[in-house]
């Protein structure tokens, strides 16, 4: 079978001990991919109705890509899967690292775990022989410790997925790691890993995975590699940041090119925009209600790009990777090295909580990956404590001492020491925003900044509303990684796919247009998702695809790698299928999705007073329900219609 | 269909010591057996054997070469992108990423660590989609035009 898929899954009951593999049918990957597409067919059929997302029911799955190990780039990507204990509906976290191949490599496309261990546990697999080990000696260790005891255990080349304390205490905000850091981290997933009792996954194999047509396979990956090597001297960050202050004073905005951002991210990393989104409105402030009057250029330059840049020892880069974002960072302190810290991180712990600390950055980046906890719900649940301190919801005493006025860097990693520890206050801040203003009351729901129980990431929708809209209407909400305007622009999707609305190059067009709900931003932000899906579905990276559908040939690697000759729009109707099933299976387990609606502050209610988005205001029900019908799901509740499931094969058995 | 050992095989595990993934299983002087399931049709086994005991994935015999002919990746750091993916497909890991070249070149470029590991399977060259490594004999004059009795296939 040269089809770039292995064609079975490893089901592991961790109640009974007992391992089956299980073949998939042909006709799930013609129909779902694999990746994000087979774990939904998989999660939909067999988690039952209301299942306590930290019980024995739901089903916790590992999860490589169709394209992972066939020689396409940027295809290192992993998935986990599970129901979410943060938002009660379809939970997957993205991660990049050196975990994707190795699920492939031990023949399998999707490793799923059920049931509860007795005794903590790990799973590893060497070959495609697989077997449940103990581990209690690892429990209570942190994520790079963990790591690097299983290394010398299982030899230097094992790939390890794992849990740090944060998971073990099921903190709804918790992830899971790899490659010492790298986090699996939305979703609260690390939770559900840790309510298993399973503390890592292990994998070590050697399996070939074939493909159909690997020298076309190879000849688009250097057609994509030279438009990645296309690079030219941006200079020193300040233009960058400069590049920021400018699209924030004109009253137009241009269609962006996702090739001026990947220079950006090949220089910097995701970090290059550390100063340029607080600029031009990108980046919440001051748990979203500030702006960057808050935050001016004398205080986002904690964070300067150039200055992260500096401690960069060596870039790192994920599986089948060419362009390289990451880094691997020295630091002072009680650790000598980090990975390098993301942008969601620097502004979610910085901007956010309005820290100007520099080296707090890298200290909390450092004690949030290794308790494998998420940054970016971390930091917004820094960020509602301190604006409940400020407003006296949380007093000195609730807080117990510790000072969380804005921009106190001392105090939130003190506050996020007993975070990790769950131990007082700490213990009401581990679950994310929404348990918290839950368990504190007095109104503090209004400084609870998040979408279905998820906080967004740190991109606001009051500058590009897109944002907002996929905060609000995506099955896992509050994620970034999906859709925006901006995103829809960066992945030329109209130059493959017919019918869509196109973008001249570098089309400019006045700023209060992206603010009119119609018809064609719900089509885009439509294509957004079901592309997305398609990306997910073959294990690619969302930094990948910005270079431009012609430039990242994602529709034809799929082609090249498994035989199949679909059209783009064959693949997008793929999406359509895989996203409905995920809105599904949030149905199915009593989410309403008009609930998932992003927090009243984050959408410009009320309006901004000063700064970029001055007066902003997103019409999110309308974007809402606009985008439902392009799915074909009801406009007013969001739920698949039963003739769509019919029409995309969902509701009819299927599999 | 994988690689498979004929009757001639004596049972002397050089086969067996040598495939990186155990996929060989037999006792001492009796004849070994290649599990389909596991092999990966890396052809050591086929280059170690004295007896030219294995059949390659198209059922022909494989020729024995001495271990010091055997290729070894040539990788061209021009043409390399770091993208892992070469040290992530062999099958004995002898690859490794070297540390950051220079400042102005922060990126790590594989290189061949442990020269006694490899077997010279290929896969690395196979799978590197930029062509950045080519497989060399030590004594290069000797390999223009000599097989080896093995090889990836695609």
């Amino acid at each position: 079978m040269d089809r770039g898929y292995m064609g079975k899954i490893l089901m592991v009951d961790l109640g009974s001990g007992t391992i089956t593999d299980e073949a998939v049918p042909d006709s799930v990957y013609e129909n779902y991919l694999s990746g994000l597409g087979l774990a939904a067919r998989i999660l939909y059929d067999r988690i039952p109705a209301g299942a306590d997302p930290l019980g024995p029911e739901n089903v916790l799955g590992f999860v490589s890509g169709l394209l992972t190990g066939t020689g396409s780039l940027f295809s290192g990507r992993w998935m986990v899967v599970a129901k979410s204990p943060l938002t009660g509906g379809w939970g997957d976290a993205n991660c990049g690292g050196t975990f994707a191949p190795a699920i492939k490599r031990n023949g399998y496309d999707g490793i799923f775990f059920t049931g509860i261990s007795e005794k903590p546990c790990l799973l590893y697999v060497k070959n495609g022989r697989p077997e449940i080990r103990d581990a209690s000696h690892l429990w209570g260790k942190d994520t790079v410790e963990t790591e690097e005891l299983l290394r010398q255990e299982f030899g230097h080349h094992a790939r390890v997925a794992a849990i740090g304390p944060e998971g073990e205490r099921m903190s709804l905000i918790s992830g899971i790691s790899n490659d010492k850091g790298r986090m699996a981290a939305r979703s609260g997933l690390g939770a559900v890993m840790g309510a298993k009792r399973l503390k890592a996954v292990v994998l070590d194999g050697k399996k070939r995975i074939r493909v159909h047509d690997r020298s076309e396979v190879n000849r688009l990956s250097r057609m994509c590699n030279r438009w990645v090597r296309f690079q030219l001297p941006l200079g020193p960050s300040m233009v960058v940041g400069l590049l920021g202050t400018l699209l924030r004073i004109m009253p137009t905005a241009m269609a962006q090119d996702g090739l001026i951002y990947k220079m950006i991210l090949r220089q910097w990393g995701t970090g290059g925009l550390n100063q340029m989104s607080p600029e031009w409105g990108d980046s919440p402030i001051k748990n979203w209600k500030g702006s960057n009057v808050d935050w001016p250029w004398r205080k986002s330059k904690s964070a300067d790009p150039d200055l992260i840049k500096k401690t960069e020892e060596i870039k790192y880069h994920c599986h089948s990777c060419p362009l390289g974002c990451g880094g691997i960072c020295k630091m002072t302190g009680k650790y000598s090295e980090t990975h390098k810290p993301e942008y969601e991180t620097v502004l979610a712990v910085g901007g956010l909580c309005m820290n100007e600390d520099t080296n707090s950055l890298f200290t909390m980046n450092e004690l949030l990956n290794r308790a494998g906890m998420d940054t970016i719900s971390a930091g917004a649940t820094l960020a509602f404590a301190m604006e409940c301190f400020e407003n006296g919801l949380l007093t000195p005493k609730d807080l117990e001492g510790i000072d969380l006025s804005w921009g106190n860097s001392s105090g939130m990693i003190a506050m996020l020491h007993k975070m990790i520890d769950r131990s007082g206050i700490g213990d009401v801040l581990a679950d994310g925003v929404k348990v918290a203003s839950r368990k504190i009351g007095k109104g503090s729901e209004k400084y609870a900044i998040h979408a279905g129980g998820q906080e967004p990431a740190m991109h606001d929708g009051r500058q590009d509303p897109g944002f907002a809209v996929h905060y609000s209407v995506e099955p896992t909400p509050g994620r970034h990684t999906i859709g925006s305007q901006l995103y829809y622009e960066m992945f030329q999707l109209w130059k493959r796919v017919k019918g869509l609305p196109g973008k001249w190059p570098f089309q400019i067009y006045h700023k209060n247009s992206k603010y009119r709900a119609d018809e064609s931003k719900a089509r885009e932000a439509a294509a957004c998702s079901s592309y997305m899906c398609v990306v997910n579905g073959a294990g690619l990276c969302l930094f990948g695809t910005f270079l431009g559908i012609k430039r990242t040939p994602t529709f034809d690697w799929l082609n090249a790698v498994t035989g199949w000759n679909r059209t783009p729009e064959q693949y997008m109707e793929i999406g359509r299928r895989i996203q409905t099933l995920k809105q599904a299976f949030n149905v199915k387990h009593g989410i309403e999705p008009r609930e998932n609606r992003l927090h009243d502050r984050a959408v410009g209610r009320p309006p901004q007073l000063e700064g970029a988005n001055r007066g902003r205001v997103v019409d999110i029900e309308k974007m809402m329900s606009d985008y439902w019908v392009q799915f074909g799901w009801d406009p007013s509740t969001g739920k698949p219609t039963p003739q769509t499931m019919e029409r995309l094969g969902i509701g009819t058995g299927q599999r | 269909m994988p690689y498979s050992i004929t009757q001639s095989c004596v049972g002397c595990q050089a086969c067996k010591k040598t495939c990186p993934v155990t996929a060989i299983h037999g006792e001492r002087k009796e004849v070994h057996a290649i599990d389909d399931s596991l092999c990966i049709d890396c052809g050591a086994c086929g280059r170690v054997c004295p007896h030219g005991a294995v059949l390659d994935r198209h059922g022909n015999p494989c020729a024995m070469v001495k271990r010091a002919q055997w290729k070894k990746p040539r990788i061209s750091v021009d043409k390399c992108m770091s993208c892992t993916i070469c040290i992530e497909t062999c099958p004995v890991n002898c690859l490794a990423l070297s540390p950051a070249m220079h400042l102005k070149n922060p990126h790590g470029y594989p290189y061949l660590h442990d020269d006694k590991a490899c077997i010279g399977c290929g896969f690395c060259a196979l799978e590197c989609p930029v062509e950045a490594i080519s497989m060399i004999t030590p004594q290069a004059a000797h390999s223009a035009g000599q097989s080896d009795g093995a090889g990836p296939d695609v």
